[in-house]
């Protein structure tokens, strides 16, 4: 009796521990960002032209990752330990460009930061826009 | 009998000169960007400041030239290059590539903003260059500045092995130098074209004697070909998709020697982009990769079917 108890309170307990292993890694952490940044106006608007330059700068630096569709599904999106997250979804949607053009910029982790990569500030205004084609 | 003259270059100074003007063009610009600062701190309804256009080429190689870009402030690149043998030798050399290899390992870095510095070692004749690449003007958004203009300077040195000093009598033979200006322009999101004149100055070439003597029954002593060689480079980009670049080019040779005329060179490529690499497979004529060496010396004929392939593979790094 009291040895079956006990293997089901192990094995339950070992489901937690891996559970809630798996739910922390897919679990983001908070990404603060500065508010004065968060509350950065967007300066290009987001027209054929600014969408077709979003387009291609995601082809080239960020569908690797998150994916053609901003799914997190890209090529190597496998081998990253944070998950880049499904860019349709309100809790990337709900975010200011401000907010997300921080983001693209400082970058985290996984993530790289932009800034460096993309010497054109518009550029980056542009990935945003385009990003916002993504939404459901 | 000397087979070789020794002429002391005369083209630092011409690119010192032309060092002086993109300088004065750079420090003009310079100053106008301040001055519109300190009235914006005064007048916040001030025009902002034009921004450069971005991406005119993708990579600071265009193929066999340089492009007119230099990466931003702190990144570091590495080149790796390969020219195969021409492709006339068919099955035999598989196509020239089983034929006389040529490679190029270069590193580029950028100190300041719009200035690299790069050091390469290439295969033939085991040739070190150093070289300097400086953007003196953008091309901007509003078309206040029309085009982007760079120059590139390249010392290259033939260090290959002269034990009996044959080859070279004096260290300063074995130097070439290539000074070019590099103008382009970008035409909406497809397109961009590039023009740019070069000279090569190469210290030694080889002599003949001609029957000519002097008053006191000396030899003259002639040159085959003159040491300084201009040129021209005309280039182009079509962008494809977003990852993929159709690139063309065509070097022609302005100075006429009297012999060894070099040929002009064509090339087409294409070129895929992500961030931090690109490649570049190309098929052209050159096969040197020093751009001296190309400019002053290419015997390759695409008239006579002297095609080669070759790529170019970078990995940029931005801190
Ligand atoms: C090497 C893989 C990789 C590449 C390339 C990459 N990202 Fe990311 N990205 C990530 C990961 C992983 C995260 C999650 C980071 C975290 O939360 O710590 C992320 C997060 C983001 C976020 C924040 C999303 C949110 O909901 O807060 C944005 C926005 C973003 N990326 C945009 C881009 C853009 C735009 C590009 C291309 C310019 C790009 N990323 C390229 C891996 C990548």
């Amino acid at each position: 009796m009291k040895t079956k108890t006990l293997s089901v309170l192990l094995l339950m307990t070992t489901f937690i521990v891996v559970v809630s292993f798996t739910f922390s890694k897919q679990q983001p952490k908070p990404w603060n960002v500065p508010e004065k940044n968060a509350k950065m106006a967007n300066p290009i608007k987001s027209d054929a032209a600014s969408i077709n330059t979003g387009k291609a700068s995601w082809a080239k630096n960020c569908a690797s990752c998150h994916g053609k569709m901003g799914k997190g599904d890209g090529s190597k999106a496998a081998k990253l330990t944070t998950h880049p997250g499904d860019f349709s979804a309100a809790a990337t949607q709900g975010q200011s460009d401000g907010a997300l053009y921080y983001k693209i910029s400082e970058g985290r982790d996984d993530m790289p930061a932009f800034k460096k990569k993309i010497s054109d500030e518009d550029e980056i205004w542009s990935l945003v826009n385009y990003i916002r084609t993504f939404k459901k | 009998m000397k087979a070789h003259t020794t002429l002391y270059n005369r083209s630092p100074k011409a690119a010192l000169v032309l060092f002086c003007l993109l300088g004065c063009l750079n420090f003009l610009n310079a100053q106008d960007s301040t001055g519109v600062k300190e009235a914006a701190t005064e007048a916040p309804a001030a025009p902002k400041k034009s921004k450069p256009v971005p991406n005119t080429f993708e990579n600071i190689w265009l193929l066999d030239n340089q492009s007119v870009m230099v990466p931003t402030k702190g990144s570091f690149q590495l080149d790796f290059m390969h020219r195969f043998g021409t492709i006339d030798g068919g099955y035999q050399s598989l196509f020239g590539l089983f034929g006389g290899i040529n490679i190029r390992i270069g590193a580029d870095y950028v100190p300041r903003e719009d200035l690299m510095v790069g050091l390469s070692l290439t295969e033939y004749n085991l040739t070190w260059e150093g070289y300097v690449k400086y953007a003196g003007l953008k091309q901007t958004k509003d078309d206040k500045i029309p085009v982007s203009v760079t120059y590139y300077g390249n010392m290259a040195v033939d260090t290959r092995s002269d034990p009996t000093g044959g080859l070279y009598p004096h260290g300063s033979d074995r130097l070439m130098f290539f000074n070019q200006i590099i103008i382009a322009r970008k035409f909406g999101d497809r397109f961009s074209i590039q023009v740019a004149p070069s000279l090569t100055h190469v210290n030694v070439v080889q002599g003949y004697y001609g029957g000519d003597t002097t008053a006191d029954g000396k030899s003259v002593l002639g040159k085959e070909m003159k040491h300084d060689h201009f040129a021209i480079a005309f280039s182009g980009k079509v962008k494809l998709n977003n990852t993929l670049n159709l690139l063309l080019n065509y070097d022609q040779p302005i100075t006429k020697h009297l012999t060894n005329n070099p040929n002009p060179n064509l090339s087409a490529g294409l070129e895929i982009n992500t961030t931090g690499h690109t490649f570049q497979v190309l098929v052209g004529n050159y096969r040197y990769i020093t751009p001296s060496r190309n400019n002053y010396y290419n015997n390759n004929d695409y008239k006579d079917g002297q095609w080669l392939i070759g790529f170019n593979m970078t990995r940029l790094w931005n801190w």
